[in-house]
């Protein structure tokens, strides 16, 4: 339709290449399509936590349910495995056996849950239910996971006997996930 | 020195001391607090302020001071706290980075690659109108032709109710006037007449 439109008067010469032209825009577009290329497959949310192969922040935190203070601190010389979790959340409820079969059989190995945005009293019922097998410390002011960089739940973080961070996991953890990680935190590779 | 005077400095020792080392998370900030601590009203503004540099982590694209989260709340409370503790705003945010990494600032700062993204946009504007301004002034090549001038407009351009005589662009225009104006099969009212 549009070609029976067009006055048939004087046709326009079809414009030369020009190599200049060309040379300078694709010297535009190329590194442009090499990043997109390059960042297809990312995920825009996974952010590499910076605080991986640095030291873990300290804290000092007081369990569930009241009892004396646990800091990081103290815990210098075994591996630390640190779950930041919530009632809420229900990856965290289904890694919860994991980690606590984990935690009752690995020996030489200190697991410790950071309650993250929740109620005292239902994270109480909630282990009392469930079960545990290590201390779950309340982080009221939320300093813990903003010092941690947290950006939800669950996450945990892998400490080595140093006091490292050596590795973050996003999402449920699983039993091989957990002896994968702890080796790789107890110095051995993956 | 009077005795008030000396409870009242031990005092503010202590309350900085509690400030700055709470129960939670210990010995952060690293470095010695080098702003002046604001009070009051300023103090507020200044959070705010800071707030609004410090980019939400479990929001998308919100800042600390806008978003109702209990995260960005207890990031605002640590902001504040700094604040009142004598850190200044690149203190606090480079505390905020060892945590979160350069994601948490929602103004990347000015290095490394970032330098693209502040001034990137300006560079290829200027370079593009340095393009254009080049293009238009350089002079004709030998051997290129100058322009056709523009053609000019038809002195006695077609009215709404005549028809082009080639057929195929007569439909067409029909067509067009039954679509635009509604018109049975595209005829004028006064070709109708």
């Amino acid at each position: 339709m549009a070609t029976t439109l067009t006055s048939g008067a004087g046709t326009a010469r079809a414009p030369r290449l020009n190599r200049k032209v060309l040379v300078a825009g694709l010297a535009i577009a190329l590194p442009l399509l090499a990043v997109l290329v390059a960042n297809l497959g990312r995920d825009p949310h996974s952010v590499r936590s910076p605080l991986v192969g640095r030291p873990a922040p300290p804290f000092r935190l007081v369990p569930v349910g009241g009892g004396a203070p646990v800091a990081l601190a103290s815990l210098r010389g075994k591996p630390v495995v640190i779950n930041f979790w919530a009632t809420w959340c229900v990856p965290c409820f289904q890694e919860h056996a994991a980690l606590v079969a984990s935690a009752r059989t690995l020996t030489g190995v200190q697991f410790l849950g950071i309650v993250y945005e929740d109620d005292e009293a239902r994270t109480g019922e909630f282990l009392r239910e469930r079960g545990t097998s290590y201390p779950s410390l309340m982080d009221k002011d939320g300093r813990t996971a903003i010092a941690y960089g947290v950006f939800g739940v669950p996450e945990t973080f892998f400490i080595d006997p140093q006091g490292r961070i050596v590795e973050k996991y996003v999402g449920a953890l699983d039993r091989d996930a957990i002896l994968s990680l702890l080796s790789l935190a107890r110095g051995g590779g993956r | 020195m009077t005795l008030a005077a000396c409870a009242l400095s031990a005092l503010l020792a202590l309350a900085r001391t509690a400030a700055t080392s709470p129960l939670s998370t210990e010995s952060r900030p690293a470095a010695e607090p080098r702003g002046q601590p604001p009070s009051g009203k300023l103090l507020d503004q200044r959070t705010d302020e800071i707030g609004a540099l410090l980019r939400c982590p479990v929001c998308q694209g919100l800042s600390v001071a806008d978003s109702p989260s209990t995260m960005a709340r207890n990031m605002k409370a640590e902001v504040r706290e700094k604040l009142a503790a004598g850190y200044d705003q690149e203190q606090i945010l480079a505390d905020f980075e060892r945590s979160y990494g350069e994601f948490v600032r929602l103004e990347p700062p000015m290095r490394g690659v970032n330098w693209l993204v502040w001034f990137g946009p300006a560079g290829m504007l200027l370079a593009g109108g340095a393009v254009v301004v080049w293009a238009l002034r350089r002079p004709p090549r030998p051997g290129e032709e100058k322009a056709a001038p523009a053609p000019r407009r038809d002195p006695d351009p077609p009215s709404r109710d005549t028809v082009p005589a080639d057929p195929r662009l007569a439909a067409a225009v029909r067509r067009v006037r039954m679509l635009a104006y509604g018109w049975p099969d595209g005829t004028s009212p006064k070709e109708r007449s």
